[in-house]
C-alpha cells in the first residue's frame, strides 16, 4: 500500500488535474491556486527539516521565500522590456522614482540562468553566513528564534524602502513573460502548475533521502539531545548550518515558483507574521514527518481562501486559535492525530495536577 | 494718565536719541500729526500716516487701527474712536466713545459712565484704499505689542528679518514690556541682527557680543553671512574688531550647538532606552522565571493602553472638567490590574501546559497576540487616542529651540521608579526571595516547600502587569491602536536576549545600550538602517557573549 501512495498522488495531482483543466472540467483559477499551495508546501518542507527534524525554530523562512520570489520577479520585470506602462526599458516603479539607470545589482537578472542560480544562491549564502555566526556562538532555542525574527523584521523594513530599488511597498508586479511563454496564457499557467507539483514531488523525495540518511539521524539527534551529540564528538554547528542553508534554499525554491503564478511579490509576504504563519502550517500538518508539512500548508491555505471569502474578518481569530489549539492539543499535528485516537490521549484535555519539576537551566 | 503718557514718550524718545531725534521735536511732532489727521483732508492724513509710519511710534497704534477700520471720528474737533454700534428706539445709531491717542480708553461722562454719542453728531475721518495701504505695514510692525503671543512672535521675526534699523527703539520698548521669555529671546535676536548692520562700529561690536551670549544657534547663519565673502566676494563686516567679535560669537555658538546636539541625542536615546526597558522588564521577569518568551507581551501593553482610554472616557462623564486630568493617575492601577489579570488568565489556560516547551509556547503566545489584536480592532476600531494631561504637555526648555518634552521625562522617571520598585520587590520582600529561589533552582525550591506553580503564576501576573503599565505610559507619546504592541516588541526581545536571562541589570544595560546606539546612528543613516546595523552589532556581540551581558551562573555551558 505504502509504495503505491506516491504514485496515486502523482497520477491525481500531476496528471489528472492538468488533464481535467485542459478538458475544461477544472477551472484555471483552482488549478492556479493549488499550484501556489504546492509552492508553500515546498517551503514548508524546508521548515520541517529545520524545525521538525532538527528542533531549531527559524522565524525568517518567509524572507528566504521572498528572496527567491524577488529574484525571479526581477528577471521577469527586465524581460517585460518596453512593454510596461511607461514604455521604458526600466521597470515601471523605477520610472516613478525617477531612476535614470538600471542599478548595477539588477544587471545579472537579465539572463534566466543567472536569475535562477542567484535566486537559490543568495538565500543560501545569507543563511550560510547568518547560520555560521549564530550556531558558532551556540545560539539555541528561543534565542535563535528571536534573532531570526529580528532579521525578518530588519530585511522587511529594508525591502519596504524605495531607495533599495526593490519596488518598495508595492513590490514587483506586472510581469509579462517567462522564458518566452506568455504568463497570461492558460497553457503557461498549467505548465507552471505542473512544474510546481513536480518540484514539490522531487523536493519530498530529496528531503526523504536526507532524513533517511545518516545525516538525517544526526539531525534528529541534534533535536533530541544536542549536548550528548556534542560530547560524542559531532560538530553540531556544521549540521545546523547545513540544515539552515537547505531550508533556506527550499524556501527560495518555493518563492521562485510562486511568483510567476501570482504575478506579484510584495514585502507583505515576508513580514514578521508571514514567517510564523509558515511555521504553523508545519505544526498543523505534523512536524517530524515529511507528508505532514505538505498537508498542513495546503490545508491551512485552503481554509484561508475559504474563510476570507465566507466569513471576512474572522481569519485572524481562527488563525490565533489554530496556533493555540495545535500547540496545546495536537502537538504532533494531523498526522500525529491518527495514531493518537485512543483513550490515553483524551487525558490530555484534562488539566494535569501533578507535573515533574522543570529545570529551567536545561532549556537555555 | 497724562503723566504716564509723558513718561512713556520720554522713554521712547530717549531711545530715539540714538537715531539723532530730539525729544522736543517729537512732542511738537505728535501735535502736528494729530492736527493733520483731525483736519480730515486726505492729503494731510496721508502725510501724517507717512510720518507716523516712519517714526514707528507705538502711541499711534489705537488711532491707526481705528483709521484703518473706519472707526475714527471727530467730536468737537477732537479725535475719538467709536465702539460697538447700537440702534436706539428712534432709529438713531449710538456708540460708546473711546480716546484715540495715545491709548484706546473709554471716555466717561460726568456720572462716571461710558459716554455714548449719536453717530450723526460726529464727523467721520475719511480714509481710502491708498491710506489704508499705507497704514497696513505700520500695523504689522506694531503687532509686536499685540496681546496674542503668536502674533507678537511673527511680528518680531518679520521686523528682525526686514533689516530696517528704525525698528530698533520699538523692539527695545517691546522687550521691556514682554513677559514671555521665549519672545524676549526672539526680540533680542532681532535686535542683535538689526544692530549688526548699524553704521556705528561700537554698536555692532556690542550686538555681536549680545548675539553670542544668547545661545541661540539660529543666528549662526546670519553671523556667518556677515563675515564670509558673499557671491561677489564682498565681506559685509569690514571693521576688524567687530569681525573678530563675530567670529568669537560664531565659534561659541558652534560649540554650544554641538553640546546641545550631544545632550539631545543623549536625551532621546535615554528616552528610547527607558521605553525599551519598560517594555522588556516584564518580558525579562517572565523569561527569567519560566523560560518562556511571551510573544503576546506587546498585546498586554495594548490592553493597558486601552484600559487607560476607557478610564479616560468614564472620567469625561463622571468628573468635573477641572479635574479631568485625574483620569491619568486613576488609570495606572486599572492598567496594571487588568493587564496582569488577563495575563493570569492566559497563564492558567495556556502557558501552564507549556512550561517545558519554550518553542511551542512561542507559537501559542503568538496566537494569543493575534486574537487580542483582532479583538481590540473589533471593539475599538482602528484609531483612538488618550488626551495628554495638562501637566505633561510642553517641555523643559534647555535653550532656545532645544526642548525636552515633559512626557518623555516622565517616562524616564517612571522607568526608574519601576526599576527601583522591582529591585526592592525582588530583594526586600519574602515573595521576591521565593521568586529568586525558584529561578535559581526549581527542584530544590519545591523541596523546601515553595509552591513553585503559584510563584510562576504570580511572576506572570507581575510581568504582564508591568506590560500594562508600559502601555499606560505609551499613551503619552502615541495613539492607542490595536497593533501598538508591535512597535517596540522585537527590540524588546533583543533587549532580553542581549541582557541575559532574568537579570534586571542586564535588561537596563541592554535597553539603554540599544536605545542610545539607535539614536547615535540615526543621524548618519536612516532609522531603518540604524535598526539593521544594531541587529548586526547584536549578532556580533553574541559571538563574544552568547548568553548575554550578564550570563546566569550555573552548571549549564
Amino acid at each position: 500500500m505504502t509504495y503505491y501512495r506516491p504514485i496515486i498522488v502523482f497520477l491525481l495531482f500531476g496528471i489528472a488535474a492538468p488533464v481535467l483543466n485542459e478538458m475544461g472540467l477544472l477551472s484555471d483559477t483552482t488549478l492556479n491556486l493549488w499550484g501556489r499551495y504546492f509552492c508553500f508546501a515546498i517551503a514548508a518542507l524546508g521548515i520541517d527539516l529545520i524545525w521538525g527534524y532538527t528542533g531549531i525554530l527559524s522565524l525568517c523562512q518567509a524572507f528566504f521565500f521572498c528572496l527567491g520570489g524577488y529574484a525571479i520577479g526581477m528577471h521577469m520585470l527586465l524581460k517585460t522590456g518596453t512593454q510596461g506602462v511607461y514604455g521604458s526599458a526600466l521597470p515601471d516603479f523605477m520610472v516613478w522614482n525617477r531612476v535614470e539607470q538600471l542599478p548595477l545589482f539588477w544587471e545579472p537578472f537579465h539572463t534566466f540562468t543567472f536569475a535562477f542560480i542567484l535566486s537559490l544562491m543568495i538565500p543560501a549564502i545569507i543563511a550560510l553566513i547568518f547560520g555560521f555566526l549564530a550556531f558558532r556562538s551556540r545560539l539555541q532555542g528561543v534565542y535563535f528564534a528571536i534573532i531570526t525574527q529580528a532579521l525578518a523584521l530588519g530585511v522587511w523594513l529594508i525591502f519596504l524602502r524605495n531607495e533599495t530599488m526593490l519596488g518598495g511597498t508595492n513590490g514587483l508586479t506586472d510581469f509579462k513573460t517567462l522564458l518566452g511563454f506568455e504568463l497570461a496564457d492558460p497553457a503557461s499557467k498549467r505548465g507552471l502548475y505542473i512544474i510546481a507539483f513536480v518540484t514539490l514531488f522531487a523536493s519530498y523525495f530529496l528531503c526523504r533521502f536526507v532524513v533517511k540518511s545518516k545525516l538525517g539521524r544526526v539531525l534528529i539527534a541534534v533535536r533530541d539531545s544536542e549536548h550528548r551529540l556534542r560530547f560524542i564528538g559531532y560538530r553540531v554547528a556544521s549540521y545546523k548550518v547545513f540544515v539552515f542553508v537547505m531550508a533556506s534554499m527550499l524556501g527560495a525554491l518555493g518563492g521562485l515558483l510562486y511568483v510567476p503564478q501570482t504575478g506579484i511579490i510584495t514585502p507583505g509576504r515576508m513580514d514578521v507574521q508571514a514567517s510564523i504563519e509558515m511555521v504553523i502550517w508545519v505544526a498543523v500538518g505534523g512536524r517530524g514527518t515529511l507528508i505532514g508539512p505538505i498537508i498542513g500548508a495546503v490545508l491551512v491555505n485552503l481554509l484561508y481562501s475559504f474563510l476570507t471569502g465566507a466569513f471576512p474578518g474572522t481569519w485572524l481569530y481562527f488563525l490565533g486559535f489554530l496556533f493555540i489549539g495545535v500547540v496545546l492539543f495536537f502537538p504532533d499535528g494531523l498526522i500525529g492525530l491518527r495514531s493518537r485516537i485512543d483513550i490515553k490521549s483524551l487525558k490530555r484535555f484534562l488539566p494535569r495536577r501533578t507535573r515533574t519539576a522543570l529545570p529551567v537551566a536545561a532549556e537555555r | 494718565m497724562k503723566i504716564k503718557r509723558h513718561n512713556f514718550l520720554r522713554s521712547i524718545c530717549a531711545l530715539v536719541l540714538i537715531l539723532g531725534a530730539s525729544p522736543i521735536q517729537a512732542q511738537i511732532d505728535h501735535q502736528l500729526q494729530l492736527g493733520r489727521i483731525a483736519s480730515n483732508d486726505r492729503d494731510s492724513i496721508t502725510t501724517a500716516v507717512r510720518a507716523i509710519s516712519d517714526e514707528k511710534d507705538v502711541a499711534y497704534y489705537a488711532l491707526m487701527v481705528a483709521l484703518f477700520n473706519g472707526e475714527l471720528y471727530l467730536k468737537n474737533n477732537e479725535l475719538v474712536i467709536i465702539g460697538d454700534m447700537q440702534e436706539d428706539d428712534y432709529g438713531d445709531t449710538l456708540a460708546p466713545l473711546y480716546t484715540a491717542y495715545p491709548k484706546r480708553h473709554p471716555i466717561l461722562n460726568d456720572e462716571g459712565k461710558p459716554l455714548i454719542a449719536t453717530l450723526i453728531d460726529l464727523e467721520e475721518i475719511d480714509s481710502n484704499r491708498r491710506i489704508r495701504a499705507l497704514i497696513q505695514p505700520y500695523l504689522t510692525q506694531m503687532e509686536i505689542f499685540h496681546p496674542d503671543p503668536g502674533k507678537r512672535r511673527v511680528a518680531v521675526e518679520t521686523l528682525g528679518n526686514r533689516g530696517d534699523l528704525g525698528a530698533v527703539p520699538m523692539l527695545r520698548d517691546a522687550l521691556e514690556k514682554e513677559t514671555d521669555s521665549g519672545i524676549q529671546s526672539l526680540i533680542r535676536v532681532a535686535l542683535g541682527k538689526l544692530e549688526l548692520t548699524h553704521p556705528d562700529a561700537e554698536v555692532r561690536l556690542n550686538a555681536a557680543k549680545a548675539l553670542g551670549d544668547l545661545n541661540n544657534t539660529f543666528v549662526l547663519s546670519f553671523l556667518q553671512a556677515r563675515v564670509e565673502p558673499d557671491a561677489s566676494g564682498n565681506i559685509a563686516e569690514l571693521d576688524p574688531a567687530v569681525q573678530s567679535e563675530i567670529r568669537d560669537a560664531i565659534q561659541w555658538l558652534e560649540t554650544f550647538n554641538q553640546i546641545m546636539v550631544v545632550i539631545q541625542t543623549a536625551f532621546v536615546g535615554l528616552s528610547l532606552g527607558s521605553i525599551l526597558i519598560l517594555v522588556a522588564l516584564g518580558l525579562a521577569v517572565i523569561y527569567g522565571q519560566i523560560g518562556i518568551i511571551n510573544m503576546a507581551h506587546g498585546e498586554f501593553m495594548m490592553v493597558g493602553a486601552y484600559f487607560t482610554f476607557i478610564v479616560q472616557n468614564i472620567c469625561l462623564i463622571v468628573l468635573p472638567v477641572a479635574y479631568i486630568d485625574l483620569f491619568f493617575p486613576l488609570s495606572l492601577p486599572v492598567a496594571f490590574l487588568t493587564a496582569g489579570g488577563m495575563g493570569l488568565l492566559v497563564e492558567s489556560l495556556v502557558i501552564r501546559r507549556l512550561y517545558n516547551r519554550p518553542l511551542e509556547s512561542l507559537l501559542a503566545t503568538w496566537g494569543i497576540s493575534l486574537i487580542l489584536v483582532q479583538l481590540a480592532r473589533t471593539i475599538f476600531g482602528d484609531l483612538t487616542a488618550v488626551k495628554l494631561p495638562q501637566i505633561l504637555s510642553g517641555g523643559f526648555e534647555l535653550a532656545p529651540q532645544v526642548m525636552l518634552p515633559y512626557n518623555r521625562i516622565f517616562i524616564i522617571c517612571l522607568t526608574a521608579v519601576i526599576l527601583v520598585g522591582l529591585v526592592a520587590f525582588f530583594f526586600k520582600t519574602r515573595f521576591g526571595l521565593r521568586l529568586r529561589a525558584v529561578t535559581q533552582n526549581r527542584g530544590m525550591s519545591a523541596c523546601m516547600g515553595i509552591p513553585t506553580r503559584r510563584v510562576d503564576a504570580i511572576a506572570f501576573f507581575l510581568g504582564t502587569g508591568i506590560a500594562g503599565i508600559a502601555g499606560w505610559a505609551m499613551t503619552l507619546i502615541g495613539n492607542v491602536v490595536p497593533n501598538m504592541g508591535q512597535t517596540y516588541i522585537v527590540d524588546a526581545f533583543l533587549v532580553v536576549v542581549v541582557g541575559g536571562v532574568g537579570k534586571i541589570l542586564g535588561t537596563i544595560v541592554a535597553g539603554l545600550g540599544i536605545g542610545v546606539s539607535n539614536k547615535v546612528i540615526e543621524p548618519f543613516a536612516e532609522a531603518v538602517y540604524a535598526k539593521v546595523l544594531i541587529l548586526g552589532l547584536i549578532i556580533l556581540f553574541l559571538q563574544l557573549r552568547p548568553t548575554g551581558i550578564f550570563p546566569a551562573k550555573g552548571r549549564d555551558e
